[in-house]
C-alpha cells in the first residue's frame, strides 16, 4: 500500500521533473529559433506574429546583406576578416605556445620556475589593463585597422592559459619516444617537431576547440583596434549594423540575417565536433 | 681561447666535475644543447608577453598618473586621479554593479547548472535533446546574444513583452533595459540565460564520472533523490563546483560585450560595469589618464582574486 503510493508520487515527481526540463528547453532554445526565423521573414511578419513561424521563407535577406546591397558594406567582407583573424590566431597560437609548452614541460633550464611562475601571473591580467596602452601601441606600429594587430593581440591573451594547459599535456608524454628519436641522432627541435608533435594532433586539435569560440566573438579589442569599416570583424559588425541602417529605414530582419551568419559557423562547428568538445570543455572550463 | 669561460657555463663547468677540459665551443654546444635551446622554444611566448602584456601594463600604471586626452602632452598629477575616483559616484556604481554582477551570476548558472545536471543525470526521457539545448546558447557570440535580446526586451512588439501581453500579464510587460531599476537586472538574466549551459555540461561530466555502482547502492539502500544529491553528488563534484564557480565568478568581474551591446551601461549609469565604464571614460570622453587608473583598480582587484584563488584551487584536480 504503502509502496504503490510512493511510487505513484514518484511517477508525478519524474512527470514533474521533465515538464520542467521541457520549459527550460523552450526558454533556451526559442530565442535562437527566433533569431533564425526573423532572419528569413519580412519586418513587417517579424514585428505582428513573432511568434509564428514566416508563411513564407526570405532566403533573400542572406543574399542582400551578403553582398551588403542596403548597407554598400558587404558581409562577405567581414566574414572573410573573422575567418583571418580566427584561424591567423589559432596558427599563431598553438604554434607558439606548443613550443613553450614544450620548454616548460622537458627542459632544465636556469630560470625556469620563475618563468612558470610569471605565466601563472599572466593568466590573472584581464584584458581590460591592456586596451588603452594597446590602442596607442598599435596606432605607433601601423597596426591599427589591421588584422595582424588583433591576431598578435588574441594570441597574447589566449597564451598564458594555452601554454599552461600544453606544458600539462607534454609533461604526461611518454619520454622513452624522445629518447630513442635522439639516440638516433634527432637535435632536440627534431624531437619536438617529428616525434612529440606529430603525435599530440589529438591534443592540439583539443586546444583549438577550447580557443576558437572567444576568439570569434571577441569584441573588446576589436572595437577599439579595428575601426574602419574594411577591417571590421564579425562582432562589431554585428554590433553597427543595427545603427546604420535603422537611421534610414528599418531593416530588421537583415540584421537578424547578419547576426544567423556570424553564429552559423559555430553551430556547424559545435555539430562536427560535438564530442571533442565536451572533452576538450572539462579542460576548457578552468580558462 | 681555452680560458674563455663565461659565466653561463659556471654551473655546467661545476656540475661536469672531473672530467677533462673542454673547448670553449665544445662547452658552448653543450650547454645549449642542454639549456640554450629552451630559451628558443621560449623566446616567442616571451617576446608577445612582454610585447603586448607586460609593457602596456606598466603603461597603464604609468598612464593613471596624468591627465591625458590623447592628442596633448600628458600632464603629471600624481594621484589626483584616484582622488577622484574615490569621489565619482558613477565609478561607485560602476563598481557597484560589477560586484552584484559577479555574486548573481555565478549563483545562476552554477545553480541552475547543477540542478539540470543532476535532472539530467538520471538519463531521463530525452537527456541527450535537453544536453544539446541547454548548450546551444553557450556557443552564441555575446554580441548577437545581446543584440537579440535587444529586440526579445523591446517595450512594444519585443519577444518578452508580446509573450507577457498573450497569456494575460500584459501588467508585466516593462521596459526592461530602458528603466534604470530594472537594466541590470536584464542585462545579468541574458548572462544567465546565455551561460547556465556551461557549468551544465561540465557538472554534468564529473557525475558521470561517479561509478554507476555509487548511484545505485545509494538507490538500493532506499535514499531518496533529494539524499542522493546531498550524499553522494555533491561531495563528490565539490572541487568541480567550486572551480567553476570561482572562473565564474573571475569571468564576471571582467563582463564587458553583453551589457556593451545591450545597454552601454546606461540608462544613466544604472547598469554600467567597470569595463564600460573605462571604455566610456576612454574612448568616448578621451579622458585616457582617468580612464588608466580605473583599469588599475580593475587590476587589483582581477588579479588579487585569481592569484588568491590560484593558490587554493589546484586546477588538476579537474581533469578526468
Amino acid at each position: 500500500m504503502l509502496r504503490t503510493l510512493s511510487s505513484a508520487w514518484m511517477r508525478v515527481a519524474k512527470l514533474l521533473v521533465i515538464g520542467l526540463l521541457m520549459i527550460w528547453l523552450v526558454v533556451e532554445v526559442y530565442p535562437i529559433l527566433f533569431l533564425f526565423m526573423t532572419s528569413v521573414s519580412t519586418d513587417r511578419e517579424a514585428l505582428n506574429s513573432p511568434f509564428m513561424p514566416p508563411s513564407s521563407i526570405h532566403l533573400e535577406n542572406y543574399a542582400e546583406v551578403w553582398q551588403g546591397v542596403r548597407t554598400k558594406q558587404p558581409f562577405a567582407v567581414y566574414f572573410r576578416n573573422s575567418v583571418v583573424a580566427t584561424g591567423g590566431t589559432l596558427l599563431l597560437l598553438l604554434a607558439v605556445s606548443s613550443l613553450a609548452g614544450y620548454a616548460l614541460a622537458r627542459g632544465r633550464f636556469r630560470g625556469s620556475a620563475a618563468i612558470q611562475q610569471s605565466f601563472l601571473l599572466a593568466l590573472a591580467v584581464p584584458a581590460h589593463v591592456l586596451l588603452i596602452p594597446i590602442f596607442f601601441f598599435m596606432t605607433r606600429l601601423g597596426l591599427r585597422n589591421n588584422l595582424l594587430g588583433v591576431i598578435l593581440m588574441y594570441t597574447t591573451m589566449g597564451l598564458p592559459f594555452t601554454v599552461y594547459l600544453m606544458r600539462a599535456y607534454f609533461a604526461s608524454f611518454p619520454r622513452e619516444l624522445e629518447e630513442a628519436a635522439m639516440i638516433d641522432g634527432c637535435s632536440v627541435f627534431g624531437a619536438f617537431w617529428r616525434v612529440v608533435l606529430p603525435m599530440s594532433r589529438g591534443a592540439v586539435a583539443s586546444l583549438a576547440i577550447v580557443n576558437v569560440s572567444w576568439i570569434w566573438s571577441e569584441l573588446f579589442f576589436a572595437l577599439v583596434l579595428l575601426k574602419s569599416a574594411a577591417a571590421r570583424t564579425l562582432p562589431i559588425a554585428v554590433a553597427s549594423y543595427k545603427q546604420q541602417v535603422m537611421t534610414s529605414e528599418m531593416n530588421i530582419t537583415g540584421q537578424f540575417a547578419a547576426m544567423a551568419m556570424a553564429v552559423i559557423p559555430m553551430l556547424i562547428f559545435y555539430f562536427l565536433f560535438q564530442r571533442q568538445i565536451t572533452k576538450g570543455m572539462t579542460v576548457g572550463a578552468f580558462r | 681561447m681555452t680560458e674563455a669561460v663565461t659565466h653561463d657555463d659556471r654551473g655546467l663547468v661545476a656540475g661536469a666535475g672531473g672530467r677533462p677540459p673542454s673547448t670553449g665551443a665544445a662547452r658552448w654546444r653543450r650547454w645549449w644543447n642542454k639549456q640554450g635551446i629552451w630559451y628558443l622554444f621560449l623566446a616567442p611566448a616571451a617576446v608577445l608577453l612582454v610585447a603586448f602584456m607586460a609593457y602596456p601594463l606598466v603603461q597603464s600604471l604609468h598612464t593613471a598618473l596624468f591627465s591625458w586626452n590623447g592628442l596633448q602632452p600628458r600632464k603629471f598629477i600624481g594621484f589626483q586621479n584616484f582622488v577622484e575616483l574615490a569621489h565619482d559616484p558613477d565609478f561607485w556604481a560602476a563598481l557597484w554593479h560589477t560586484l552584484v554582477f559577479s555574486v548573481v551570476v555565478p549563483v545562476g548558472t552554477v545553480g541552475i547548472g547543477l540542478l539540470l545536471a543532476v535532472a539530467i543525470s538520471r538519463r531521463v526521457f530525452g537527456h541527450k535533446v535537453f544536453r544539446v539545448g541547454y548548450y546551444m546558447p553557450v556557443l552564441l557570440a555575446m554580441t548577437v546574444v545581446g543584440i537579440l535580446w535587444v529586440r526579445i526586451y523591446e517595450y512594444n512588439w519585443g519577444l518578452l513583452n508580446s509573450l507577457l501581453r498573450l497569456v494575460g500579464l500584459g501588467k508585466l510587460a516593462l521596459p526592461w533595459i530602458a528603466d534604470i531599476r530594472y537594466s541590470l537586472g536584464s542585462v545579468m538574466a541574458v548572462v544567465i540565460w546565455q551561460y547556465a549551459g556551461f557549468p551544465m555540461v561540465v557538472l554534468l561530466a564529473a557525475i558521470e564520472n561517479i561509478p554507476q555502482d555509487l548511484h545505485d547502492a545509494a538507490t538500493i539502500d532506499g535514499a531518496s533523490e533529494r539524499q542522493r544529491l546531498r550524499n553522494v553528488i555533491l561531495p563528490l563534484v565539490q572541487p568541480v563546483l567550486i572551480s567553476i564557480s570561482i572562473l565564474q565568478v573571475i569571468a564576471s568581474l571582467k563582463v564587458f560585450d553583453v551589457v556593451f551591446v545591450l545597454t552601454k551601461g546606461g540608462p544613466s549609469e544604472s547598469s554600467s560595469v567597470l569595463g564600460t565604464y573605462l571604455y566610456k571614460q576612454a574612448f568616448e570622453l578621451s579622458e585616457f589618464g582617468y580612464a588608466s587608473a580605473i583599469a588599475v583598480v580593475m587590476f587589483v582587484i582581477v588579479f588579487l582574486l585569481t592569484y588568491l584563488t590560484q593558490r587554493f584551487v589546484k586546477y588538476q584536480e579537474v581533469e578526468f
